[in-house]
């Protein structure tokens, strides 16, 4: 085994002896042993209309064990860490179900920064922060008529911890502070929410005044007529139908098992030249920023479009075992406990910037629906929620109710032109994209 | 404790069991496990609430202070919560026909092995299955000295075909979860179902969009009854004024033959035998006769909202209870399958689901079909791919002018606030007149 590794100042043989424990015993039976565990607190405040109802503090921890014996991987978890042993004895006898497959083995140890990423020592989990962030979020709501329905603010903040057989002590620590707002204005409604990892980053203000500025505006909506129209996807919109449908059809599994309408494109132009899009994981006051990936693999850039061209696929270990690849350090593990899979740490979809607002477009502020859309086709039809004709950049006419038809992966050959400012939408960073002659049907 | 008016506990222990093979690999296959608690203190104003993983049952001095913790956070609130009575009692958990717990991981990997390999063809690139087994031992207590225990085992499997031919990739997707026991015997032929559908898709033709006659299959229509009707019955989006049937109560919005209900204490996927509030479970007419009845509650909502019933509140593990729907269906009524085609003449017929969402203070609404046929003088002709509805709740229920006499239920999971919980819609097939339809075809 090697030297351990502590990339934050904590004492590692304090903090988690048990899990030098676990991969003893571990490697008494099986080839390798990887050790995921992640404890974290958080506190949050929730709105009844303009009144808090409720607080919450939550302790949260998950324990993830993988397995490998000759090809051969299993897993298990639990949130129970005094019960390991059962933990790892589950995750054994999972690796026997398991078909065998090619493996070159879980990552060496590597020298990283000490320096966490996204990790904003100012944030405390404390009630008192949430309700002063609420009362911000209700004063900048206060600027427009409309009546707040819902809300809440959130703090968090977790250490997650990342070991092998290989000597891999890893170990870092996340922060995150979450704002969300609902408002209503007649039969309009509008919705704004803000999440960083930096307590600066965000803006409780701005939330609540564009929650009841779309849904104030909204109001009194106007119908449209069926056609074809150049529209202006804000980035909530377009992250919708790239992250049900675009995202997922670049993960190297999909494409490797024939889910993917992506998988025969390796090479050729896929989008509009214009347009690059690319995995950043080392951005700076970026929500995904890691070193190392959720297997300890070291994170980079991965291109996958560059300039319309499609350059790669996304893998985790297992996926580019099996295929001959070499993993872009893509492994992402969903919540508490969960096992690694393939996916992205902050997706960017970047290109020649411009004003897209001056010619008259249907600006889309948010979709209903993106999730049932074919996500093997990319076709989709979806329900239209604060859109408004615009011009000159600004807001003009609301438009009461139609749908946008289409598919997911055509319309990208029609981006005419990128926002200069992006957003952050989840672990996404996207502009506004401005989009030619897409249908939408009127009601 | 003083100033405490009502506190309450769910604990919530269990493991889940899952198998994916993907392509004839056993990706992966085991055990997990967790432990999870709520604890909510009514203390002076609204609530104070802790969600602890990895939970150990305590009494007299440690259980005070975790009082006492939730009472600091209740202070910090502002809306006075009052909950409104409500009957407790649990009813009965059915008797599983054959218990999961009884059959050898190995043995269900070699029978969703075989609905895997049913689910191949010539022209199909992609087959997947997934098994999972979900079994919850959930302890509930509270200040007025109800206790109620059970276990619950929900169990099921879905199958994926993926076909493909000259870059026009579609999907066939069956799927079967049961709270009756172990269901993935004798299943094969829904993996052939899965296939052939993916297959005849690829010769589909695009639904044009626009309004038009349409016929939903109960599994579509269920839907429909969830989305349009049910989230807009919830006690809490009612409260919050983020309803657009807030105050709208006696009020006609659909013909005679309507009637929607809730019910979680029929024996489908989404029974409850008590609610998450430790309240006995009941029946609750949404819609009856075409009048807006009665609404679904919580005690808290029950009390600020009134008409309807609690035992509405649901909770995931660790999760707050939310006013959440269970067993949601159209009552069936007196209309023959071959009546409602033949009334419909010409149109579209929906069937399957890929998922719905709603904007419940907007009113509008949009779920996907996985496909449909062309209905042509009363007969169904071509298969159309990747059709949509949208609609409005106060406006569209008028136009379901015939239901069927054969309703059924299908399972499946609803998303709200962050936690997914098993729920069962169902109707019999339904005749929707000016369906708001979204395809990708043009004239």
């Amino acid at each position: 085994m090697g030297h351990p590794i502590y990339s934050c100042a904590m004492r590692w043989w304090v903090a988690v002896v048990w899990i030098d424990q676990l991969i003893h015993k571990a490697q008494k039976t099986v080839d390798e042993v990887e050790v995921f565990y992640i404890k974290g607190t958080s506190v949050s405040a929730d709105l009844q209309q303009k009144k808090v109802d409720l607080a919450t503090t939550s302790e949260d921890c998950g324990l993830g064990i993988r397995t490998i014996h000759k090809g051969r991987i299993g897993s298990s978890s639990t949130n129970n860490v005094s019960q390991w042993r059962e933990c790892l004895n589950a995750a054994i006898a999972s690796g026997k179900l398991a078909t065998p497959q090619d493996w070159g083995g879980l990552p060496d140890i590597v020298q990283h920064s000490r320096t966490p990423l996204s990790f904003d020592a100012s944030i405390r989990i404390e009630p008192g922060i949430v309700i002063d962030l609420i009362e911000k979020m209700l004063k900048g709501a206060a600027e427009h008529p409309a009546e707040v329905t819902a809300g809440s603010a959130s703090l968090s903040s977790a250490t997650v911890t990342l070991a092998n057989s290989k000597g891999v002590r890893y170990s870092d620590r996340h922060t995150g502070v979450s704002l969300s707002l609902e408002a209503i204005c007649g039969q309009s409604t509008g919705y704004e929410f803000d999440h960083s990892c930096f307590f600066d980053k965000v803006d409780p203000v701005s939330v609540g005044e564009r929650a009841t500025f779309f849904a104030t505006e909204s109001d009194n909506g106007k119908d449209i007529a069926t056609g074809e129209y150049d529209i202006l996807l804000s980035p909530l919109a377009y992250g919708e139908l790239l992250g049900n449908v675009f995202i997922p059809a670049l993960s190297g599994r999909n494409v490797h098992a024939g889910r993917s309408r992506l998988a025969q494109s390796q090479g050729e132009t896929v989008i509009d030249p214009q347009i690059s899009m690319y995995d950043d994981p080392l951005l700076k006051k970026a929500n995904g920023s890691v070193r190392w990936d959720a297997e300890g693999t070291p994170t980079r850039r991965v291109d996958f479009i560059r300039e319309g061209i499609l350059e790669t696929f996304a893998y985790d270990l297992k996926t580019a075992y099996r295929f001959g690849k070499t993993s872009t350090a893509s492994a992402i593990r969903g919540g508490f406990g969960g096992l690694p899979s393939i996916g992205h740490h902050n997706f960017v979809v970047d290109g020649k910037r411009d004003e897209v607002a001056d010619e008259r477009v249907v600006y889309v502020h948010n979709v209903v629906g993106a999730h049932t859309a074919n996500p093997m086709s990319g076709e989709f039809s979806v329900e239209l929620s604060n859109a408004f004709w615009m011009e000159g950049g600004g807001f003009e006419t609301p438009i009461r109710s139609a749908m946008l038809t289409g598919n997911v992966f055509d319309l990208h050959h029609n981006i005419c032109g990128m926002s200069k400012e992006s957003r952050a939408i989840g672990s996404m960073i996207l502009p506004s994209v401005k989009i030619n002659k897409q249908c939408i049907i009127g009601k | 404790m003083p100033g405490v008016h009502y506190y309450d506990l769910r604990h919530v222990t269990g493991q889940v069991t899952h198998i994916d093979i993907d392509n004839g690999v056993v990706e992966s296959a085991g055990t997990s496990f967790f432990n999870k608690a709520v604890i909510r203190v009514l203390h002076k104003t609204g609530w104070g609430m802790l969600q602890i993983d990895n939970y150990t049952p305590c009494t007299g001095k440690k259980f005070d202070e975790i009082l006492e913790s939730a009472c600091r956070l209740a202070r910090i609130t502002q809306e006075n919560v009052i909950l409104g009575d409500a009957p407790h009692g649990i009813l009965a958990v059915p008797s599983m026909k054959e218990d999961p717990r009884n059959v050898s991981i190995e043995e269900k990997s070699s029978l969703l092995s075989g609905i895997e390999q049913a689910a191949r063809h010539p022209s199909v690139v992609n087959t997947r299955a997934n098994y999972i087994e979900k079994i919850e031992s959930v302890q509930f207590t509270d200040s007025s000295e109800n206790e109620f225990s059970y276990e619950m085992c929900r169990s099921g499997f879905n199958v994926l075909a993926v076909a493909s031919r000259n870059g026009n990739v579609q999907m066939g997707y069956e799927r079967e979860h049961s709270i009756h026991g172990f269901n993935i015997r004798h299943q094969q032929s829904l993996g052939k179902k899965a296939a052939e559908i993916a297959v005849a898709l690829l010769d589909a033709g695009v639904a044009k969009s626009g309004k038009m006659r349409a016929v939903l299959d109960p599994e579509l229509a269920g839907v429909f009854a969830h989305e349009a009707v049910g989230h807009a019955s919830e006690g809490d989006l009612v409260k919050e004024g983020n309803s657009v049937l807030k105050g709208k109560t006696g009020q006609k919005i659909g013909n005679e033959n309507l009637t929607i209900i809730d019910d979680p204490g029929i024996h489908e996927f989404g029974f409850d035998p008590v609610d998450a509030e430790g309240v006995a479970v009941c029946r609750t007419e949404m819609i009856k006769k075409g009048v807006i009845n009665a609404f679904l509650h919580n005690r808290e909502t029950l009390s600020s909202v009134g008409n309807g019933v609690a035992g509405h509140a649901r909770a995931m593990p660790g999760e707050p209870p939310l006013v959440r729907m269970s067993n949601t269906f159209i009552e069936a009524g007196d209309a023959t399958e071959r009546e409602i085609f033949e009334e419909c003449r010409n149109g579209i017929f929906l069937k399957g689901s890929r998922g719905g969402q709603v904007d419940p203070g907007r009113g509008i609404f949009q779920f996907n079909a996985e496909y449909g046929y062309l209905i042509e003088k009363g007969e169904c002709t071509t298969m159309v791919r990747d059709v949509s509805l949208s609609g409005e709740i106060l406006m569209t229920l008028h136009g379901i002018t015939l239901c069927g006499n054969n309703r059924t239920m299908s399972p499946g999971y609803c998303g709200k606030g962050g936690q997914s919980v098993p729920v069962s819609d169902g109707a019999p097939h339904i005749l929707l007149c000016d369906a708001v339809v979204g395809g990708s075809g043009v004239d």
